[in-house]
């Protein structure tokens, strides 16, 4: 068998490499095709990457606590305790790698040249460190110190929008509980910048404990943002947290919180493979052409095998392995110049010239390849697979040659 | 005991609308280490026969006998399998597998039949030796003569030690000079390993060499002696 | 029917195998390309409609700055004279003025902060889609009444109904407290997130009033017949502002400019991909084309030792290959046109289609656009090149050589 598989193979390369134009010409448009596939699967998988990281960043977490109304109507009427006993100590478990209770509440600031809403999130800045962005985007003044910091943080866009400056007072109204517009001066002392440029108008962050007592609400909150080892692990620390927390809370994982980002998680993967499929059929038209090409030309060879005593089977293999075989150089080839490329671009292919078209899409505007392995494997699984079946039909032509007929033929 | 043995050996093939009587009724036994040529008109038989022998083709109606066992009822691959471990061929022309040198195509036989690298690579030099190939082990047919082809090809048919080497008009490509050396080949082989030759053939010359020669015509036998060489 | 072309379509069918797979690449390309091509104009189409015609529209005539700033004092003097006098030069009924302005809203239990667009309640309705999307109670009639229309989440999170008393409060145009009580009258539901959760409309007139505008608005909205007029009625809406008051007039394209560019950014994508099916069909031409003519190196040899030249011959090869990338293009256009026109007909869905859709302001099904473009662009593409794919092949007939060619197995 093993001698059989080594005169297999040694037929099938040399075979390759016989009509070196004709096989130059197909690996050359089975590299274009694969490169095209990698490249970009690494694209679109980075675009989304980033795409749900930025997500899970603003939403923030990957999952949340709320008080079960909060999400219709979030307001500081359907508030939660902050987090004690059995919860506390869930929050506590090693899959927990940060977590944060927010308070968070429509607001409008107004300055004395224009007044906007807003989002207003009191936070405690230490611990929201490693789950929101804030803290790493700070580019003018400075981070709230606690969560007692009487400073309020703004985005570029907003400030500019009501034209204020860091040092400068604005007013901030918000509804307290009973229906009561409450307002209070607050000092800008940072400004942040984010890729994703609405987020710089809608969200300003104070100290929660700051916003506690403007509000009148004790040390209730409006959210518990929690973040765990990475984003696949989710679901189970979704799970786990439900389960401990009682009927008056509602536990959610980001892919319900941000059901776009689910989705898009989803799609991709069907995008992937749909990709990988169209490029191979597109491939194949020339593919089986060749090998179709290949075999007619050498039935009296194909027949003169026959006759010493090839079997079918093995004439069958042949043709296979030799078609497996020249789609594992391209797969190899094409996989080898799309991780080049993807090195060279590594810091990322910058698309601000349709920014904020990207930012409908929820996606920031210096899109950075990605390659995974998974990927890589499923489409040469894909490739190889498809390349197989494709290959059958010349292949079974072949071994039903009949050697005196394939001899004989002119 | 036979080499081969054919019994009532009926055949018919299409040419165009026509339908071609190629065998009719032949029965023949060539013996162990025999030496047999076959002769005929072109059309008269002699290669649908040979292919009969050779199990390369199936007969209408009769029986074909190779080393004692019944091969004209084996499917396509029994019939592989048994010419791979029982017959050597020697064709007219494009005998060897263009991708690979002399050395490799007289080493194919014996690698499908799983003999171990070192005994294969021992076999197949001391083949090409014995036809007189030395040093053109390693050259493609491309680059060698017509002559050299047809012995690479009969390197090839002895290595594997097959019973029986069948041989289709094995000097119809060659010059005269090629052919009888060629001819003396395999009257040697014949003589110093024993192996059984059919050779099909309507050159003179080459049938001078057999100790039997067959006669054909419409697909019978018409004729079939020992002759002195 | 010229012996060449003869001799090349006969040509085509000694290897029909080999024929048909080529045209195949270009048939499999093609239909892929124009039911793709006709599914972004369609998706396009829905994504500007959807957008401009909900709200911001084809144009609008703001002061310089106010769409960077916003600011209230930026304004629009005597608006509804400046909108009348562009209704009546431009011919056009769709076109409205509008003021606006970010207050806090508050229901009986809940506030949170609103951008009121005060309307004109006669000619809202031909300029956007809002008083047409209204769901619940009615659209606002009188120009000067008390009344309002919110989406309709901002309305579940105001807990307010229809008949409800909304408080405003928010700075007037001299910078002034700027309050008043206006009644729910309408709950519009626009589709767009962004509009339902944060808008709400008052009549042009009582907004004037209650932030002290003095006549004045920030915009003038104006809709073109359709988008390839836009450019047309803005050249011709600027002649017809009044001087020295900084107007300028904004396309759509300033309004909206994520629009365009997620369109830009995803044609990036699909010309990548449509560049690489092209690509690889043109491969398989070359390969197809390469063989066809140098298996018959000998044949070539033979008739050009006759006298025919390698220019004719490379007409017979060119010939060749406009013929299979013909029958490319019309297989490839009568498959993908029926295909795409079933799809145009039922509408194409595929899950997480919903969510994707309320992100980008369309339907959720897909409506393919089949249309002269969509339908030939692809396909033209692809038979271009082909046929540039086959100039190889027939620059080696240039350089044969009939001895040597006759000479070759």
């Amino acid at each position: 068998m093993t001698a059989t598989a080594g005169i297999v193979f040694r037929l099938a390369w040399r075979n390759l490499w016989r009509n070196y134009r004709r096989t130059a010409i197909v690996l050359a448009a089975i590299v274009a095709g694969i490169w095209a596939m990698i490249f970009m699967i690494a694209f679109t998988r980075g675009m989304i990457e980033s795409m749900v990281s930025d997500g899970i960043r603003s939403i923030p977490g990957h999952v949340q606590i709320h008080h079960p109304d909060f999400r219709n109507d979030p307001t500081v009427d359907n508030l939660m305790p902050s987090p004690g006993g059995e919860l506390a100590a869930a929050l506590g478990g090693e899959d927990v790698v940060a977590w944060s209770s927010r308070v968070r509440v429509p607001a409008v600031i107004s300055s004395e040249r224009g007044s906007r809403g807003v989002t207003l999130l009191g936070i405690d800045p230490v611990a929201e460190v490693p789950i929101s962005f804030v803290a790493d985007d700070i580019v003018e003044g400075r981070h709230l110190e606690n969560e007692r910091d009487r400073g309020l943080i703004l985005g570029r866009r907003l400030l500019e929008r009501i034209e204020t400056d860091v040092g400068k007072r604005v007013v901030v109204m918000t509804q307290g509980t009973d229906n009561e517009v409450v307002d209070r001066g607050f000092r800008v002392v940072g400004v942040f910048e984010s890729e994703i440029a609405s987020t710089e108008e809608a969200f300003a962050f104070a100290g929660r404990a700051a916003l506690q007592d403007l509000l009148a609400i004790g040390d209730q909150v409006s959210e518990i943002a929690v973040l765990g080892k990475n984003r696949r692990e989710a679901e189970q620390l979704h799970r786990r947290l439900a389960e401990t927390a009682n009927a008056e809370v509602e536990v959610l994982p980001w892919y319900e919180l941000n059901s776009y980002l689910g989705t898009t998680m989803r799609t991709m993967d069907g995008f992937v493979i749909v990709w990988i499929v169209v490029i191979f059929l597109a491939l194949s038209f020339g593919f089986v052409n060749t090998l179709v090409m290949a075999v007619f030309e050498r039935v009296r060879e194909i027949g003169l095998m026959m006759a010493l005593g090839m079997k079918p089977r093995t004439i069958l293999a042949q043709i296979i392995a030799e078609s497996l075989l020249l789609l594992a150089i391209g797969l190899a080839v094409g996989n080898i110049l799309a991780w080049a490329t993807i090195h060279l671009l590594s810091d990322g292919i910058d698309f601000s010239f349709v920014g904020e078209g990207l930012e409908i899409m929820g996606a920031a505007s210096v899109l950075k390849p990605s390659l995974g392995i998974k990927d890589v494997l499923l489409s040469t699984a894909i490739v190889l697979g498809l390349g197989f079946v494709a290959s059958l039909s010349p292949a079974i032509r072949a071994s039903r040659y009949h050697p005196v007929a394939a001899i004989t033929k002119e | 005991m036979d080499s081969v043995r054919c019994v009532g050996l009926y055949k018919t093939y299409k040419q165009g609308d026509q339908i071609i009587i190629g065998l009719d009724g032949v029965n023949l036994e060539v013996e162990q280490e025999g030496f047999a040529c076959l002769q005929s008109p072109s059309g008269a038989g002699k290669t649908t026969l040979l292919n009969a022998m050779g199990g390369l083709d199936r007969p209408d109606g009769g029986e074909v006998y190779v080393a004692g066992k019944r091969i004209d009822n084996l499917s396509k691959g029994q019939l592989a399998e048994m010419r791979l471990h029982n017959i050597g061929f020697v064709f007219q022309a494009y005998n060897l597998i263009p991708v690979l040198t002399a050395m490799e195509n007289v080493e194919f036989v014996m690698q499908l039949q799983g003999v171990p690298a070192s005994e294969r690579a021992m076999r197949a030099r001391e083949a090409l030796n014995e036809v007189g190939l030395e040093g053109l082990e390693n050259r493609r047919p491309a680059k060698m003569s017509g002559g050299q082809q047809q012995r690479v090809a009969v390197a090839r048919a002895i290595a594997s030690r097959p019973a029986i080497v069948l041989a289709d008009e094995p000097t119809a490509n060659l010059d005269s000079s090629s052919a009888r050396h060629l001819m003396e080949l395999f009257a040697k082989i014949n003589e110093t390993r024993g192996t059984t030759f059919v050779i099909a053939t309507h050159d003179e010359m080459a049938m001078s060499y057999a100790k039997r020669l067959i006669r054909m015509r419409d697909g019978k036998i018409v004729e079939d002696q020992l002759q002195e060489t | 029917m010229s012996i060449t072309l003869r001799l090349a379509w006969r040509n085509l069918w000694r290897q029909p195998r080999r024929t048909w797979l080529t045209a195949g690449a270009m048939v499999f390309s093609n239909v892929l390309l124009i039911f793709l091509i006709a599914l972004q104009l369609g998706t396009y189409q829905a994504m500007i409609d959807n957008t401009l015609s909900a709200f911001s529209g084809h144009l609008q005539v703001q002061q310089a700055g106010y769409k960077e700033k916003q600011r209230i004092r930026q304004v629009v003097p005597r608006i509804r004279d400046v909108a009348e006098d562009l209704r009546s030069g431009l011919g056009l009924n769709s076109i409205a003025a509008r003021g606006e302005a970010f207050t806090l809203a508050s229901s009986e239990s809940r506030t949170y902060g609103v951008l009121i667009i005060g309307v004109e309640p006669e000619f809202e309705p031909r300029a956007s889609r809002i008083p047409s999307l209204v769901s619940e109670g009615r659209f606002l009639d009188n120009p000067d009444a008390p009344e309002i229309v919110v989406g309709d989440i901002l309305a579940l999170n105001l807990k307010a109904q229809i008949g409800d008393e909304l408080t405003i409060l928010g700075s007037a145009r001299d910078g002034s407290f700027a309050a008043a009580v206006v009644n729910i009258v309408g709950i519009f539901d626009s589709g767009v997130d962004e509009l339902d959760r944060s808008l709400a409309q008052m009549p042009l007139e009582f907004f004037q009033e209650t932030f002290a505008m003095e006549g004045a608005g920030h915009a003038v909205v104006i809709n073109a017949p359709s988008l390839f007029e836009v450019e047309a009625v803005a050249e011709k809406a600027k002649s017809l502002l009044p001087g020295g008051q900084n107007l300028v007039v904004h396309d759509w394209n300033d309004l909206q400019p994520g629009l365009r560019q997620a369109i830009q950014a995803d044609l990036i994508g699909s010309w990548f991909m449509y560049g690489i099916l092209v690509i690889l069909v043109m491969f398989s031409v070359l390969n197809t084309q390469l063989m066809s003519v140098l298996e018959r190196t000998r044949e070539f040899g033979i008739v050009m030792s006759l006298g025919l030249s390698s220019g004719r011959l490379g007409r017979l090869v060119l010939l060749e290959t406009v013929l299979i990338g013909l029958i490319g293009l019309t297989l490839g256009v009568a498959l993908g046109g029926i295909a795409t026109s079933w799809f145009e007909a039922h509408g194409f869905t595929y899950p997480g289609m919903e969510e994707m859709a309320s992100q980008f302001n369309i339907p959720d099904r897909f409506y393919p656009d089949l249309n002269a473009i969509s339908l030939f662009a692809g396909p033209t593409v692809v038979f271009v090149g082909s046929v540039l794919a086959a100039m190889y092949p027939m620059a080696r007939l240039h350089w044969l050589q009939p001895v040597q060619a006759m000479r070759s197995a």
